[in-house]
């Protein structure tokens, strides 16, 4: 075997294994690293936020309703509404896959989907 | 010439390795069907937030199985309504209409709730009460209005109360099995049945899921949360009570499993309630004193009949400690926590055994 032959055989390994590594990467990223906060008003989606960008966005509705969604180091809240009972504005700030927080009278839900589960199934209210 | 020639074997074995390499990757992802993990969230049933969680290969697969439990939730949304009105259906609302005036012809699931309903009366010595509609409007339409007017909120008369009180006779509501009709027979009464129609729904949509052969399923309708089976890995459903003093860091109280067929309910004055002068008052309406109870910030209560769960959480929430803890040690499968305004907690005799950390 020539010399060159053995650097074709490395070359060709490390390609290979270069590959495989690439795929493993690239279907994790597309399974859970892309944790997002979708926005739905009355089971239209709104918008999808990345949790890993910080944002500021407010949530408007032709009748003139709104809710002001902040994303801070991953964690989503709501910090002003202009429904009446607040619940939303109340809600505790969530991260976890599935978490929600509900607007019952503006019927706006943001949901996280995506990213780090939590281990909980549901919640009473 | 070789040159070209290593090129090409070079190229060829790349081919190769890459094509083996994607071949294993997909045997890996492939060996077992997948089930994910998926939410539906509705706000469009109740009036309340509707979620269902279940197990499937693809999101249209599973989007296909909520989409029958949302159908029936809304078959039973109409026919259980009491404000709105149905082009195609009779519900509780046209038998309210039609109180003292003509018994109604209406669908079997009515005349089941009512049923239902007159046994929970019987087994809470009157604190659930389908027949208190005339009582429960007046403070629905002070709530109403006190949560949209905070500064001019204010409470019922207690003589206009008592009036009302007058005409929640449950005995009154006359339910005819072979015409298939329901009569109010004093036309001054009306049926409320918030107090067991979710729960009741409920239970008859998680039947009908089985009966659909659906497995590894909850269903979360405004905080009343019953199971099938578990998680698709076998282990139970967990799931977080909310702490009823909305202003703590702490969003829960409780982290509890529950088995196949148990449903976890809450009844509290944190949800849905007004302020008049400072002081809370809640939704549930006490028949004793016609007035919201206020004894506990919350309770919830673990059991296996979302419809039983419903109405005794209504009913132990009127009760005081004692009562409430003879009425729930007494009976199988049902367990309870009291959740007081100080935060502090009373356990059922087994309620611990559902705890998990």
């Amino acid at each position: 075997m020539k010399k060159n032959d053995i650097y074709l055989i490395c070359i060709i390994l490390i390609a290979a294994v270069g590959l495989v590594i690439f795929m493993r990467i690239w279907q994790r990223t597309n399974d859970s690293d892309s944790a997002r906060a979708v926005v739905t008003i009355d089971g239209q989606e709104y918008g999808t936020y990345p949790l890993n960008k910080n944002i500021t966005e407010k949530i408007t509705q032709e009748n003139g309703e709104y809710n002001l969604l902040q994303i801070r180091d991953g964690y989503v809240e709501v910090l002003e509404a202009s429904c009446r009972d607040k619940i939303c504005v109340n809600h505790k700030h969530i991260h976890y896959q599935g978490e929600t927080i509900v607007c019952l009278p503006n019927k706006v839900v943001v949901e996280i989907v995506g990213g780090e589960e939590n281990d909980i199934d549901g919640a009473t209210h | 010439m070789k040159k070209w020639k290593n090129a090409l074997i070079a190229a060829v074995a790349i081919v190769v390795v890459s094509a083996v390499a994607l071949y294993l990757n997909q045997l890996k992802t492939n060996r077992q069907p997948k089930l994910t993990k998926y939410t539906a969230t509705f706000l469009d049933i109740f009036d309340t937030r509707t979620e269902i969680l279940g197990y499937a290969e693809t999101k249209e697969e599973f989007s296909e199985q909520a989409a029958l439990l949302k159908e029936r939730l809304v078959f039973y949304n109409k026919l259980y309504d009491i404000y709105n009105d149905y082009e195609d259906v009779a519900n509780i609302k046209t038998i309210n209409d039609n109180a003292g005036i003509a018994p109604v012809s209406v669908d079997p699931e009515i005349i089941e709730l009512i049923d239902f309903s007159k046994r929970m009366y019987e087994e809470t010595d009157g604190r659930v009460n389908i027949a208190m509609g005339a009582v429960l409007s007046i403070w629905h339409e002070y709530r109403e209005y006190g949560s949209e007017n905070p500064e001019s909120a204010t409470l019922p008369k207690i003589e206009e109360l008592q009036e009302a009180a007058k005409h929640t006779n449950i005995e009154d509501v006359i339910i005819d099995r072979d015409a298939g009709t329901v009569f109010l027979a004093d036309p001054e009464m009306s049926l409320d049945v918030g107090s067991t129609g979710k729960g009741y729904a409920v239970q008859r949509v998680m039947e009908y899921a089985r009966e659909q052969g659906l497995s590894h399923v909850l269903l979360s309708l405004g905080g009343n949360i019953s199971g099938i089976d578990g998680r698709i890995d076998g282990t139970n459903f967990k799931l977080a009570i909310q702490n009823p003093d909305l202003n703590s860091n702490e969003e829960y109280i409780e982290m509890v499993e529950i088995t196949d067929g148990q449903c976890v309910v809450s009844s509290g004055d944190y949800q849905r309630f007004y302020v008049v002068d400072g002081e809370v008052y809640c939704h549930i309406i006490n028949p004793d004193t016609l007035f919201p109870a206020n004894t506990f910030a919350a309770v919830s209560l673990i059991t296996d009949d979302s419809g039983e769960a419903d109405a005794f959480s209504t009913a132990i929430y009127n009760m005081t400690l004692e009562e409430g803890l003879a009425f729930v040690n007494s009976r199988e499968g049902l367990e309870a926590m009291w959740v007081y305004h100080d935060g502090s907690k009373v356990y059922s005799d087994h309620f611990e055994e559902s705890i998990v950390e």
